[in-house]
């Protein structure tokens, strides 16, 4: 069952979204990874826009 | 420094037309001097990157590597003298949000932005479908042949960016033939003049007064759209603010033209290209067509294997180092998204078309923070339509021999000529 707590974030430069529940196994984030959990470093894996210009959003 | 022939060849749109004497050039490059100078005649010298990781670096250090110092697009000494003397200086004849930097850069993009993602066109898809369907009912009007790339796909992407726009259809045929005059000013068969552009001041004026045309065009539209703002971009642009002032003539101007041309001729350069290569494997387009699930895969492939824009130009704000090498402020950098496309360190046998390639991470829309405004209404586009068309699509060869079109900067097919059978 998904989590309903799970959130969604949207890269704002080029729109690529980061759902929680997913993950992004292609980037090593194992489906219900928290946002808060992805390390700092990370970026946007389709424009490498940095992790602190993402926003939370409603799908 | 890159030998003479291969420095000429990637300026030469002939070799664009070619396809293999290009691929040839960046395979060669890839494998010898992956990162090197080039000073192809009459041109300044300029680093040519081929390889995918080299393009990501540098577009993502957005403030090292800047857009707007020199010329965005490769331009030889004598139309970049040219271009300076009828601007005061600048190397552009417009100023869009390509030619920008921040903090405008910042500023200009987030006036559009929320229009172009993925969540806010999907009040658009209903219309877009509409469209397609009334494309495919034309293919089918035909008979049983058609030319894929002017019936269809130079159109239809035409249709939906102007309705996103806000240009009223009848205007259309205008749009196609400025747009066809901008990015195929080297391809006689396109150009303004018809004829094979030899002179460079003739060329530079042509594609001035094609810009001045587009100017005096959005010119009126803007002064409409402030007096009855409509749900469109044009609204938008023509009513927005920067830092609380209305947009400068310029920059709404180069805006409107820079989402008027890049909104369609790279949308249908892919899918012709699309076309044709699914011609070329009918087990692919057998696939595809029995299991639609599959078309966000095939638009994937196609955009990486059109690749409609072939470069774009930076230029080092600092002194610095990419791939071990020296870069010196003021360089010039050429960025060959066709080359990162085909880089073997990336894509495993890519120079195969294959709509299943995952991952796919190629750089046909750029990368950074310029990264392509329009890539959602793109890929969506191309969704749309090939869904309504597979449907009703049994099976379609080549009718001849495809031909692409004489350019360096964005092109694909000019023509693609299928016989088919639809129901
Ligand atoms: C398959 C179709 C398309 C391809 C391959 C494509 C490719 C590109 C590329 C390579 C760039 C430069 C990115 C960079 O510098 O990193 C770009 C920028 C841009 N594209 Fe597209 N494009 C496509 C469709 C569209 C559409 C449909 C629009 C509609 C509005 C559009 C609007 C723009 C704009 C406004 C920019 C400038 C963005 C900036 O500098 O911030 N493009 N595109």
């Amino acid at each position: 069952m998904a989590d309903p707590d799970f959130k969604v974030w949207q890269c704002r430069t080029c729109g690529y979204i980061y759902e929680e529940a997913l993950g992004d196994p292609s980037e090593g984030l194992q489906p219900g990874t928290r946002w808060a959990d992805i390390p700092d470093t990370w970026i946007c894996p389709t424009c490498g826009t940095p992790k602190s210009d993402f926003d939370m959003i409603e799908l | 420094m890159i030998p003479q022939d291969i420095a000429n060849t990637i300026v030469d749109p002939r070799a664009y037309a070619d396809g293999k004497r290009i691929d040839h050039a960046f395979a060669w490059l890839r494998r010898e001097a992956p990162l090197e100078q080039a000073q192809p005649e009459g041109f300044d010298p300029f680093w040519v990157v081929t390889r995918h990781a080299d393009i990501l670096q540098v577009e993502r250090q957005n403030e090292l590597f800047h857009n707007g110092d020199r010329a965005t697009v490769v331009t030889n000494i004598e139309a970049d003298t040219q271009v300076r003397a009828m601007t005061g200086g600048s190397p552009h004849l417009v100023r869009s949000l390509v030619q920008m930097d921040n903090p405008d850069h910042f500023n200009y993009r987030k006036l559009t932005q929320g229009s172009f993602l993925p969540q806010n066109l999907k009040a658009l898809e209903v219309r877009i479908r509409e469209i397609a369907r009334g494309f495919v009912d034309r293919m089918a009007a035909h008979g049983d042949r058609c030319d894929f790339a002017r019936d269809v796909a130079f159109l239809y992407p035409l249709h939906v960016i102007m309705e996103v726009i806000g240009v009223p259809e009848h205007d259309e045929p205008r749009m196609l033939k400025l747009t066809q005059e901008l990015f195929g000013s080297q391809d006689p068969e396109l150009n303004r003049s018809g004829s094979e552009v030899t002179d460079v001041k003739s060329g530079v004026d042509t594609i001035q007064s094609v810009v001045l045309d587009f100017m005096t065009y959005f010119n009126a539209i803007t002064d409409d759209r402030r007096a009855n703002p409509r749900n469109d971009i044009t609204s938008v642009i023509a009513n927005g603010k920067i830092d609380g002032q209305p947009l400068g003539y310029l920059e709404a101007m180069s805006y409107y033209i820079i989402a008027a041309t890049a909104g369609h001729d790279t949308t249908s350069s892919t899918t012709a290209g699309a076309f044709w290569a699914l011609a070329e494997n009918p087990d692919q387009f057998a696939k595809v067509k029995a299991d639609p699930s599959l078309i966000p895969g095939l638009i994937e492939e196609s955009i990486r294997w059109v690749t409609p824009v072939k470069h774009f130009m930076r230029t080092a704000t600092a002194d610095t180092e990419l791939a071990g090498r020296k870069i010196a402020k003021g360089d010039w950098l050429l960025l060959s998204y066709p080359s990162g496309n085909r880089d073997e360190a990336v894509f495993d046998q890519p120079f195969k078309f294959d709509i299943t390639r995952t991952p796919n991470k190629h750089v046909a829309f750029g990368y950074g923070a310029h990264i392509c405004l329009g890539q959602h209404l793109a890929r969506m586009e191309m969704r749309v339509l090939w869904e309504e068309l597979f449907k009703r699509l049994d099976s379609f060869e080549l009718d001849g021999q495809p031909k692409n079109m004489v350019a360096n900067f964005v092109c694909g097919p000019k023509s693609v000529p299928v016989r088919f059978k639809m129901h």
